[in-house]
C-alpha cells in the first residue's frame, strides 16, 4: 500500500528496475526490427518517389510519376493479379491438405515420427534447389511427369512454357513446399486440445467426423488463423519459384510473373530502383490490406479459450 | 549505490554493442569488397607486400584456364595473388551493380558491351589511356577496331579487349550419317538449312533436326543479318520492323511452327537438348567450347560448321568480346594494371589461346586456338571473323533486350505471327530507347 502511494509520484527503484529489465530484454528484437525492417520500408518509400540513377547516384525527385506509371502498367496489374491467384489457390488448399495430415499425424499411428519428419523436409531445403529439382520433373522433353503422362496415354504438357498451365505448376510447388511448416503448427496446436473433451464427446455419441468439426476445428482456430495470416503474407511476396522457373523470354511469364519478381527485374535488372520500390509499396499496401481485413474477420472464427 | 553501478554498467555495455554493431554495419561496405585488402593492409606494415587482387568474372568454363594464367603470372610477379571469383551472368551483373553502389567493385573485371555505356558514363572503371601509352607490352593496334571501340567511351579506353566470339552451326554427325545427309560446309544457304532439318526430323518426336530458340545472339540475330536487316540502326532505332528483319525472323521461327526445332525459351535448356540428343543441329557460340568438348556425347558425335548463308548469299555471325576491366577506386590500381597489361600482353593473349580458353583478340594469336583443340573443326569461328557482326547495343540494352522477348514469344507459340509480334517489338524497343 505504502508503496502504491508513493509511485503515483515517482516510480520507486524497483519499477524504474524493472522497466530497464523490460526494455533490456525486447532491445534486441526491436534493433533488428528498426534496423532490418523499419528503416528500409522507409527507405523504400522515400525511394519511391524518385527516379534513381545508375548506382545509386543522380536521383532525380518525380513526385507521384512512378505511381502514375504504375496505374497505367499493364503488366503491373497482371503482376497483382499472378500473385493474388497463387496466394488464393495456394492458401486454401495447402491448409486443408495440412489439417488432414496434422490429424493424421496425431493419431497413434505407426512410425509418426517418421512421417513428421518426412513432411517438414520441404521446409529446409533451399527454395531455389527445390525449384531446379521441379523444374526437371516438369521437363518437357525428358521430366518424370511427362513421363508418366504418356504412358497414361494422355499426351504431353509443356508445364514451365504453357501459359495456362505455368501458374498451376508454381502453384503446386508452392503447397508442396508450406505444408510441412502449417502440420508443425498445427500439431503443437493440436495437442493443446485436452483429451477430456473427446472423450466425453464420444460418451455423447460424436462420431469422428463431428469431433473433427465440433471440437478439432474450433479449437485449433487460433493456430489456424495464425497460419492463414503468416502464410498469406508469405504467399504474397512469392518470387523464388517463379524467378527459378520461368524466363523473361518465356511465353508463360505474363501469366506467372508476381509482383516481387517485377520488383527485382525492374531494380536489379533495368536499374529502375524507384519504378521497383513504387511496385513493393504497391504489393506492401495490399498485404496490409488483407491483414487488417482479416484481424477484423477473426472474431467470426477464432475461438480463444 | 551497487544497483545503480550494475545499472551503469549494463547501460555501458548495451553502449557499446550498440557501437559495435554500428560499426560493423558501416564497415561492412568495404569489408565485403576489399576482404582481402584489409589482409594485405596488415601484412604490408609487417612482412612485405603481398597483394591479393579479386578478378571476377562470369564464365566458369573459362576459370581453369585463366587459373593457369594467373599462377604463371603470380609466379613471374611475387607479392600479387589473383583471387578469381566466377558468378552466373546474370548473378554477375547484380552482384557488380552492388559493389558499384556500395563502394566495392572487384579489382579487375570482365566487362561486356551491354553494360559498358552504365559503367563508364558514371565513371566506375579506371582510365587506362596513360597506362596504355606508357605500357612497353599493350599495342592497341593489334585489337580489332571494332572491340576496342565498344570499351571506348569518350576518348577514354575503360577496358582491353580480351577475347571474341562468333556463333558456329554445331551439328550432330551421327544423326546425318543415319539420315544420310552430307554435313553443312561454307556452301550451305537456308535452304540446304532447310532441307536438311527436315530430313533429320523424326515423325515421332524423338528427334529434331534442328533448335531454333527464342535466343538472340546465339539465334536469330544471326538470321537477322545474314538477311541484310538489323536490330538497331545507326541512329539508335529499333529494326524489328524492317520487312528484312521480319522476313529473318519468319524464317527463322518458321522452324518451330513445322515441327522441326522443339520451343525453347530458357537460356540453360539449350544445350542440354544437343547433349541428350533430341536436336541434330543448333546454334552455338564459340565460348561454349570446353564445355563441349568436356561432353563425352558431344565429342563423340558433334563437329562444328560456319553459319549458312542467306539465299541471296549474305552471311553474317554476331561478333563480341569481352573487355578486362579495373575498378575506379581499386585499392591497388598498379598492381591491378600489372595484372590486366599481362592479360592484354601478346604472352598473356597467346596463352590464353593455347589455353583453349577463348579466341584471343590479339592480331595472330587466333591460330593459337584453333590447334588447341582437336576435337572440333574451330577453325570455322575464325573464318566468319571477315564478315562478323557486331551484337548490337546501346546504351540500355538489357532493357530492350528483355522486352523484344516478352513480345516475340508469342510467334514461336503460334498466339500471333511474327509480324505482329516483330512490330509488338520494335515498339517497345523504340520506347525504352526513347527514354536514353
Amino acid at each position: 500500500m505504502f508503496n502504491y502511494s508513493i509511485s503515483k509520484r515517482k516510480p520507486t527503484k524497483r519499477q524504474v528496475n524493472e522497466w530497464f529489465w523490460g526494455w533490456f530484454f525486447i532491445a534486441p528484437t526491436i534493433v533488428g526490427l528498426i534496423i532490418l525492417n523499419l528503416i528500409p520500408i522507409i527507405q523504400t518509400m522515400y525511394l519511391s518517389f524518385f527516379r534513381t540513377g545508375a548506382f545509386g547516384r543522380g536521383n532525380v525527385f518525380i513526385g507521384f510519376d512512378n505511381y502514375v506509371r504504375l496505374f497505367n502498367d499493364a503488366q503491373v496489374w497482371r503482376a497483382t493479379a499472378n500473385t493474388l491467384l497463387y496466394t488464393g489457390l495456394v492458401i486454401p488448399i495447402s491448409i486443408s491438405i495440412s489439417l488432414v495430415i496434422a490429424v493424421l499425424l496425431n493419431e497413434k499411428i505407426f512410425a509418426r515420427t517418421t512421417y513428421r519428419t518426412i513432411y517438414f523436409i520441404p521446409m529446409i531445403a533451399a527454395p531455389a534447389a527445390v525449384t531446379m529439382v521441379w523444374k526437371w520433373l516438369y521437363n518437357r522433353e525428358f521430366g518424370l511427369l511427362n513421363y508418366l503422362m504418356d504412358w497414361l496415354g494422355l499426351g504431353r504438357v509443356d508445364w514451365i512454357n504453357n501459359p495456362n498451365v505455368a501458374l498451376i505448376s508454381i502453384v503446386i510447388i508452392g503447397i508442396w513446399s508450406i505444408i510441412g511448416y502449417n502440420v508443425v503448427l498445427m500439431l503443437a496446436g493440436l495437442q493443446e486440445i485436452p483429451k477430456d473433451y473427446y472423450e466425453a464427446s464420444v460418451i455423447d455419441g460424436a462420431g469422428p467426423v463431428s469431433k473433427f468439426f465440433h471440437i478439432t476445428i474450433p479449437l485449433l482456430s487460433p493456430t489456424l488463423f495464425f497460419i492463414t495470416v503468416t502464410t498469406i503474407i508469405q504467399s504474397m511476396q512469392v518470387f523464388d519459384f517463379i524467378y527459378m522457373m520461368i524466363d523473361v523470354a518465356s511465353p508463360a511469364y505474363d501469366n506467372t510473373v508476381s509482383l516481387v519478381y517485377l520488383f527485382y527485374n525492374n531494380s536489379f535488372k533495368y536499374g529502375e530502383r524507384g519504378y521497383g520500390s513504387a511496385i513493393v509499396m504497391l504489393l506492401l499496401a495490399i498485404i496490409m490490406i488483407i491483414t487488417v481485413l482479416q484481424m477484423k474477420a477473426q472474431k467470426k472464427w477464432v475461438n480463444y479459450r | 549505490m551497487k544497483k545503480r553501478l550494475t545499472f551503469l554498467s549494463v547501460i555501458s555495455v548495451l553502449v557499446l554493442l550498440f557501437l559495435a554493431a554500428c560499426g560493423n554495419d558501416s564497415e561492412s561496405t568495404s569489408e565485403n569488397g576489399g576482404e582481402s585488402d584489409g589482409g594485405t593492409d596488415e601484412t604490408q606494415s609487417g612482412s612485405g607486400e603481398e597483394v591479393e587482387l579479386r578478378f571476377s568474372i562470369w564464365d566458369s568454363n573459362q576459370e581453369s584456364g585463366l587459373r593457369q594464367i594467373a599462377n604463371e603470372f603470380e609466379e613471374q610477379n611475387p607479392g600479387i595473388k589473383i583471387n578469381i571469383e566466377v558468378n552466373g551472368w546474370g548473378d554477375y551483373w547484380t552482384a557488380l551493380e552492388a559493389g558499384a553502389t556500395g563502394g566495392s567493385l572487384p579489382d579487375v573485371f570482365w566487362m561486356h558491351s551491354n553494360e559498358i555505356y552504365r559503367y563508364a558514363s558514371n565513371e566506375m572503371l579506371l582510365d587506362l589511356n596513360d597506362r596504355i601509352q606508357s605500357s612497353d607490352v599493350v599495342e592497341m593496334d593489334k585489337f580489332p577496331e571494332g572491340l576496342k571501340s565498344i570499351y571506348n567511351f569518350e576518348g577514354t579506353q575503360y577496358a582491353i579487349p580480351k577475347d571474341y566470339d562468333t556463333i558456329g552451326l554445331w551439328y550432330n554427325k551421327t544423326m546425318f550419317d543415319e539420315a544420310n545427309v552430307s554435313y553443312p560446309d561454307d556452301t550451305w544457304t537456308w535452304d540446304d538449312l532447310y532441307d536438311a532439318a527436315k530430313q533429320l526430323t523424326k515423325d515421332d518426336g524423338s528427334q529434331y533436326g534442328i533448335l531454333t530458340p527464342l535466343h538472340n545472339q546465339e539465334g536469330y540475330y544471326n538470321f537477322v543479318y545474314q538477311n541484310g536487316g538489323t536490330i538497331i540502326t545507326d541512329d539508335k532505332v529499333s529494326g524489328y520492323d524492317d520487312p528484312k528483319t521480319i522476313e529473318a525472323l519468319e524464317f527463322y521461327v518458321n522452324f518451330v511452327l513445322e515441327g522441326l526445332s522443339p520451343q525453347e525459351f530458357g537460356d540453360g535448356e539449350r544445350v542440354t537438348h544437343l547433349q541428350n540428343g533430341l536436336v541434330a543441329m543448333g546454334f552455338f557460340g564459340s565460348w561454349n567450347l570446353t564445355g563441349f568438348t568436356e561432353n563425352e556425347y558431344m565429342a563423340e558425335n558433334f563437329d562444328v560448321a560456319v553459319l549458312p548463308a542467306s539465299n541471296d548469299g549474305g552471311r553474317a555471325s554476331i561478333f563480341n568480346g569481352l573487355g578486362n576491366a579495373i575498378a575506379h577506386n581499386t585499392d591497388h590500381p598498379d598492381e591491378a594494371w600489372k595484372w590486366v597489361e599481362y592479360l592484354s600482353s601478346e604472352e598473356g593473349q597467346t596463352r590464353q589461346a593455347e589455353l583453349g580458353v577463348a579466341i584471343s583478340a590479339y592480331e595472330g594469336a587466333a591460330d593459337a586456338w584453333v590447334n588447341s583443340n582437336d576435337t572440333y573443326d574451330i577453325g570455322v569461328f575464325i573464318d566468319m571473323v571477315d564478315y562478323a557482326q557486331i551484337r548490337p547495343y546501346s546504351n540500355t540494352t538489357a532493357v530492350w533486350e528483355d522486352r523484344a522477348y516478352e513480345r516475340l514469344n508469342g510467334a514461336f507459340t503460334n498466339d500471333k505471327t511474327v509480324e505482329e509480334a516483330a512490330k509488338d517489338a520494335a515498339a517497345v524497343m523504340n520506347e525504352s530507347l526513347s527514354q536514353e
